[in-house]
């Protein structure tokens, strides 16, 4: 049992895994197109992006079930690249958990042991420790086809973790079971990585997931890398519209600068973030997001001063939604950009549709990119 | 839904019965036929028998001629099963999984003894082997039918290739399997209702093959089928029904054996 369950690991903040310039082209079409990665040893890193995206192929290589067109995978300091994946040492578990449905879980959880030949003693404590690890004695003698889909993935699991390998890599694992049985497997997964101390590489389209489960996340656009961070900065403070855009939900608003901490919209100054280089007339674009901005009816507003560092901009509410814990109000301005104000259902908001409205923000919670493309804003972009 | 068996009128439901019914006899009658004359005491093959006798079958077994056919065919048949499921596992890998221009083309090619008239295949064989100095040997035979049997092998595994999950095999390789290890411990395990179903249809192939046979066949080497066509010729015995009985019963012993397998195969899978 102690071989399989190891004390908490300290935060040994060591490289594993470096990924450099690495390139996988199916013809004139770059699945991933030049990424560079560094995985810590220990981490919970996900790979979030939409189909497409280059998440899986990335993953893929790192397996070795696919050959990078260029660039290096290393381990340690040791490249992978010409390792065949079975001598990778890396454990994997699939989207459609892909046990043996021949074998009993026992004995697909021994597979990896029978391979590499270990004494049958050894083989049976490492097999009854990962039983218990992942709550399934009582199935040992089961097949596959004879459980749920929750069970059959915590044997995927058990399988690609009773040989110890120094990397856990996740495709998409729970994407076939329903919410309330993810979300349990999620708990599961988290406090596993804890006692364990594993690296694990987990990919996934959800990014709710992502959020749950890791201390970072990859964000994949068109093959490239294109935002990585902890869960909380990319929400925050999100390095490209895109990401913004991709994570959560975002209002967008056009602005002209006026200089490095002022910008116009609609004619009126409003303050931003203090952004180097900004020239006088140049496009910027400004992202809040909806739960950072209140919107106030004009007589609230006329008790409620604007504090300093705050914005105000006057629109319209077009629609108010209540949404159980919180409520939404979309609004337009008089120039037609639409946004959407997020408040939770506790602190009110007694706006109607055909209301005059004041929303403010803070301007240091609303994020400042000079550069972005139109379908950077468009939050279905992302896949080829 | 009008064609339902409760939707439908009485006078329609029992007229489809009755057609089905009669298509049933038309094709088991002359099974049923050729199994009671062979226990019949004419031997002019009267029907209905005038009495009941085994002396036929004492005959079948007591002739050598008889004998050394059946343990040809049977021989010729194993070998052929063999030769086909060998030759039509990695066939069907490199039809599945290979990427390839020119698949499509090789899989037409592999299926085209299908389509093809059995005699032109027999008169093109014959012709080779007449050449070669081959005709009348157990390679020739064995070679001949496996052209003929291996297209029913390969779609068989191809079918049940397809239908297994690569991801299974990607795993045991991932957990340590080399390539080779995990197909023979993985996916052939997972396809072994289509390798079982492809041997026993080139068992079957074989088995009642008659066209190539005959073009095959010489004096020292005959398969039962020949034998039959042979002794057809010559006089009417009913020893000849003993051997189609014994041909029918075995063709009908693996057919249910396939269908044993398959009905096990199924139950194994939950709905």
């Amino acid at each position: 049992m102690s071989a399989v369950i190891k004390d908490p690991p300290q935060q040994d903040q060591r490289t594993l895994v470096s990924l450099r310039n690495l390139n996988k082209h199916y013809g004139d079409f770059a699945a991933v197109d030049n990424i560079s990665l560094d995985i810590q040893n220990g981490e919970f890193l996900t790979f979030l992006g939409s189909s497409g995206s280059g998440k899986s192929t990335t993953l893929s290589m790192l397996a070795g079930f696919e050959q990078p067109t260029s660039g290096e995978i290393l381990v340690n300091g040791k490249s992978l690249v010409n390792v065949p994946p079975h001598k990778r040492d890396i454990g994997m578990v699939f989207q459609r958990y892909s046990l043996f449905p021949h074998l009993s879980v026992r004995d697909n959880i021994a597979f990896p042991l029978a391979i590499r030949k270990l004494a049958a003693a050894e083989r049976e404590e490492r097999v009854d420790a990962m039983l218990k690890l992942v709550q399934l004695e009582q199935f040992a003698h089961r097949r596959p086809a004879q459980l749920s889909g929750g069970q059959q993935q915590r044997v995927a699991i058990a399988r690609a973790l009773v040989y110890e390998p120094r990397i856990l890599l996740m495709d998409e694992p729970l994407g076939a079971l329903d919410k309330k049985l993810r979300e349990d497997l999620q708990d599961e997964l988290r406090q596993l990585h804890r006692r364990l101390g594993i690296t694990i590489v987990y990919v996934t389209h959800d990014q709710e997931e992502a959020m749950r489960l890791s201390q970072r996340i990859a964000i994949f656009s068109h093959g490239k890398i294109v935002g990585l961070g902890s869960g909380y900065d990319l929400y925050q403070n999100p390095p490209n519209a895109f990401v913004a855009s991709f994570l959560g939900n975002s209002n967008f608003l056009k602005l002209k600068a006026q200089g490095n901490g002022v910008a116009t919209f609609e004619g009126k100054p409003l303050s931003i973030r203090l952004t180097a280089n900004l020239q006088t007339d140049q496009d910027v674009l400004l992202m809040i997001r909806p739960e950072k901005a209140v919107a106030l009816s004009p007589d609230q507003a006329g008790v409620d001063p604007l504090a300093t560092g705050w914005n105000e901009v006057a629109a319209k509410v077009t629609e108010t939604l209540f949404l159980g814990e919180s409520q939404t109000c979309a609004v337009v301005t008089s120039s037609g950009t639409a946004m959407t104000v997020k408040a939770l259902s506790a602190s009110g908001m007694p706006l109607k549709a055909g209301d005059p409205v004041c929303v403010r923000w803070a301007s240091a919670d609303a994020c400042v990119y000079t550069q972005w493309s139109e379908s950077d804003l468009n939050k279905a972009a992302g896949a080829h | 839904m009008l064609l339902t068996p409760n939707a439908m009128s009485p006078r329609l439901r029992w007229g489809l019965y009755s057609v089905t019914g009669l298509i049933a006899l038309f094709l088991i009658l002359p099974i049923v036929f050729i199994v009671l004359l062979s226990f019949g005491s004419s031997q002019w093959l009267v029907f209905p028998p005038p009495g009941w006798t085994l002396k036929w079958y004492q005959q079948f077994f007591s002739n050598p001629e008889w004998m050394d056919a059946a343990l040809a065919s049977l021989k010729v048949a194993v070998l052929t099963t063999i030769c086909a499921v060998a030759l039509g596992v990695p066939t069907a890998f490199a039809l599945v999984r290979g990427r390839f221009p020119g698949r499509d083309f090789l899989y037409g090619i592999f299926t085209l003894p299908m389509i093809v008239p059995l005699v032109i295949i027999a008169v093109a064989v014959y012709a080779l082997f007449l050449k070669l100095g081959l005709t009348g040997t157990m390679f020739s035979f064995v070679v001949s039918h496996v052209i003929v049997a291996l297209p029913f092998t390969i779609i068989s595994i191809i079918n049940s290739l397809k239908l297994f999950d690569q991801s299974i095999e990607d795993a045991a390789v991932i957990c340590g399997a080399s390539r080779m290890q995990a197909v023979m411990k993985v996916t052939f395990p997972g396809i072994r209702p289509g390798m079982v179903a492809g041997a026993l249809f080139a068992f079957l192939v074989s088995w009642d093959e008659v066209v190539l046979s005959v073009m095959m066949a010489s004096p020292n080497l005959q398969t039962l089928p020949v034998k039959m066509w042979t002794t057809l010729r010559q006089d009417l015995t009913p020893v000849i029904a003993v051997a189609s009985t014994l041909l029918i019963a075995l063709s009908m012993l693996v057919m249910f054996i396939a269908a044993t397998l398959r009905r096990r195969n199924q139950a194994r899978i939950p709905s």
